[in-house]
């Protein structure tokens, strides 16, 4: 296991050395977070299907418990337990609009991740830097537990459990615990743990702190541990479930899947689940006693128990819904937790959207209106009231809006229509629309899959690595 | 070279106002009192304290700014208010955020109560490289340093010590009597 210390050795120092004007050193908090005993254990997998490329390169990487999809590159690179989902990449020949500009992709993109770890992270979408069309890179970067690194290039930058990059270019930057950033570009940056930060430049700026004293019990880092919290116990405790689904070979649905609906096979179905047309269920998504209404999808590190989401719901990547009954068409973003209690259940009204890294964690029963927007971590009514807003009036703002720990500055329309139209995108690009003929997404394109497995050298020197692999057709 | 010297145009450090390390913000604000009553020689007052420490020696300038600097209400965390401009938000959004946090602190009274009895250690300024000045030293070197470094007073030294205050107003006087001589 030399070469592996020595990997792992590599990549702090890389991080560290982009961070240093930060004055942020990541080795208290990487050093011992996964025991490298750990990466000879699990084996890792590739998805193939007829609709997605198929151009993997391995090389000089411990890749364990690691999915791909896609075409990724892998070097000297450590991956535990992470989804590397290269189905929205660009293809060669496309054209990609950024303001005035209309930029021709001359080749397929692919996700190229050197020099950098990720521990149960979640990389999707595609490079929305228009700098950088065919390269989704992530370079120097360690990314921790349930991170998610969406259509965000990364150099030189550290992302604390649970955080959130989304839509950004990221440079020698630290996004905090439980963070959530959407900017567009972001450079030597230090975003503290619990913020919530979404900026369209000239348009709108929404920024949220999480009381860090209330969000500490939900989620917590410390230097030398591992991350803790109830929203850590709560994943740690439904871990064994998805052990069956790993170790079996062979597994089918064991629940009635409608021919256009995809429940992926690395997905836990407890009973009572429904699974309703045009559902897309991807890997590492947990359902128990969960009602999938049409189009409605439970995306990776998703959680739906004991709830109803009736229809063209999106509940984005890791977000956790317990004890909720939600109407159509609510947004449900990343890493959200909401909890509801059997006798004590939470609602949600039509159409409403539930920002990214929100916790509702109720004990009373709690109805959130049609139509609203709803952000923070709320324990009552008391708190929905400091923390939500009627769409309709949000989109009154012309200007400033401070409300709580809220700070908003610009137009509200064009914020509340730039959430519209993505979840519409997100409907669509996952199928939820599909009518048999038009409209085909990732719920109809990824029913035909196949996954191969591939292991790491399991002594010696290399113990842990894998040898280089090129994979193609 | 003009006709001046620091020298001739500086305030003697035993006309200008001084406490000793360790007093309190009213202590020093009383000798600045005392110091602008004593000094006769133009409509211009001092605006500032040298801090010296128990060798006499000059450890720190408090200015006016420093004073109201002190009336700044800590309750809460102005970090997180200029962290805002680091997130994108425009200085008059930062503005209006500042000066909401300013109507809720206790009246200016009770600031200056409180202020009043904080040491001067925690205000003052210590002096940096650019803001000594030999007191042989010319007018043009003078407001060479004072508008590189945008100083309000250099400390003039002689032999290493300091013996004197030049402030911007005395330059300025200077400066403006050289015009007019010239245009005439």
């Amino acid at each position: 296991m030399k070469e592996l210390t020595k990997l792992l050795d590599r990549i702090i120092q890389r991080v560290n050395i982009n961070l240093r004007e930060l004055d942020y050193d990541i080795t208290a908090f990487v050093k011992n977070l996964v025991p490298l005993s750990q990466m000879v254990k699990f084996y890792s997998f590739y998805g193939m299907t007829p609709h997605h490329a198929l151009d993997f390169q391995f090389k000089h990487s411990s890749l364990a418990g690691t999915y791909f999809l896609g075409k990724c590159r892998t070097n000297n690179s450590m991956l535990y337990k992470s989804d590397i989902r290269g189905d929205e990449l660009k293809h060669g020949g496309d054209v990609f609009r950024y303001q005035k500009f209309e930029i021709p992709v001359t080749r397929d993109e692919g996700i190229e991740i050197e020099d950098s770890f990720l521990i149960k992270t979640l990389v999707h979408n595609y490079s929305h830097d228009p700098e950088s069309l065919e390269k989704f890179f992530i370079r120097d970067t360690v990314s921790t537990h349930y991170a998610n690194i969406h259509g965000s290039p990364s150099d030189g930058s550290f992302l604390g459990p649970f955080a959130t990059v989304d839509l950004t270019t990221m440079w020698d930057c630290v996004i905090g615990t439980f963070s959530y950033v959407q900017a567009g570009e972001i450079s030597h940056l230090n975003v503290g743990p619990g913020t919530v930060w979404v900026r369209s430049a000239d348009q709108f700026n929404f920024l949220y702190r999480h009381p860090i004293n209330k969000l500490r019990r939900y989620i917590d880092f410390a230097a030398g541990s591992a991350p803790q919290g109830i929203i850590m116990d709560f994943v740690e405790q439904h871990q064994e479930a998805f052990k069956r689904v790993f170790d079996v070979v062979n597994i089918g649905p064991s629940v009635p899947v409608p021919s256009n609906a995809s429940l992926d096979r690395y997905a836990v179905v407890k009973p009572k689940t429904r699974i309703s047309e045009n559902v897309l269920v991807a890997q590492r998504a947990y359902l128990e006693n969960a009602w999938l209404g049409k189009g409605a999808n439970a995306q990776e590190n998703c959680y739906i128990i004991n709830s109803r989401l009736e229809g063209f719901n999106v509940s984005a990547h890791g977000s956790k819904i317990i004890d909720a009954d939600l109407n159509e068409n609510i947004f449900v973003g990343f890493n959200s937790f909401l909890r509801g209690r059997p006798d004590s259940r939470l609602t949600i009204g039509k159409g409403s959207i539930i920002m990214p890294h929100t916790i509702i964690d109720i004990k009373k029963a709690l109805r959130i209106p049609a139509g609203h927007l709803v952000w923070g971590l709320i324990n009552n009514s008391a708190d929905l009231k400091a923390n939500s807003m009627a769409l309709d009036d949000f989109c009154k703002i012309k200007g400033r809006l401070l409300q709580g720990n809220l700070s908003f500055e610009g137009c509200g329309a064009i914020f509340v229509d730039a959430f519209r139209e993505r979840i519409h995108h997100i409907l669509e690009a996952n199928g939820a629309f599909f009518d048999g003929n038009l409209n085909e997404g990732h719920a109809q394109r990824n029913q035909k899959i196949s996954f191969n497995t591939i292991q790491p050298y399991p002594d010696g020197e290399l113990e842990g690595l894998y040898p280089t692999i090129i994979i193609r057709p | 070279m003009s006709d001046y010297l620091v020298q001739e145009i500086m305030v003697p450090l035993s006309e200008y106002a001084t406490v000793p390390e360790g007093s309190t913000l009213f202590d020093a604000v009383l000798a600045l009192e005392k110091a602008q009553e004593d000094f006769d020689r133009t409509k211009y007052k001092h605006r500032g304290v040298l801090i010296l420490d128990k060798d006499k020696r000059v450890i720190g300038k408090l200015g006016q700014l420093d004073v109201l600097r002190a009336l700044e209400p800590k309750d809460e965390d102005p970090g997180e208010i200029k962290e805002l401009r680091q997130f994108g938000f425009s200085s008059k959004f930062v503005h209006k955020l500042r000066k909401q946090q300013r109507m809720k602190a206790k009246p200016l009274k009770d600031l200056c109560r409180k202020a009043a009895k904080l040491k001067v250690e925690a205000f003052m300024q210590a002096p940096s490289e650019g803001e000594f000045i030999e007191q042989e030293a010319s007018l043009e070197v003078a407001v060479m340093q004072l508008v590189l470094g945008r100083h309000l007073s250099l400390l003039v030294t002689a032999d290493k010590e300091i013996v004197g205050v030049l402030r911007l107003t005395d330059a300025f006087a200077a400066v403006f009597h050289t015009m007019k001589e010239c245009e005439i």
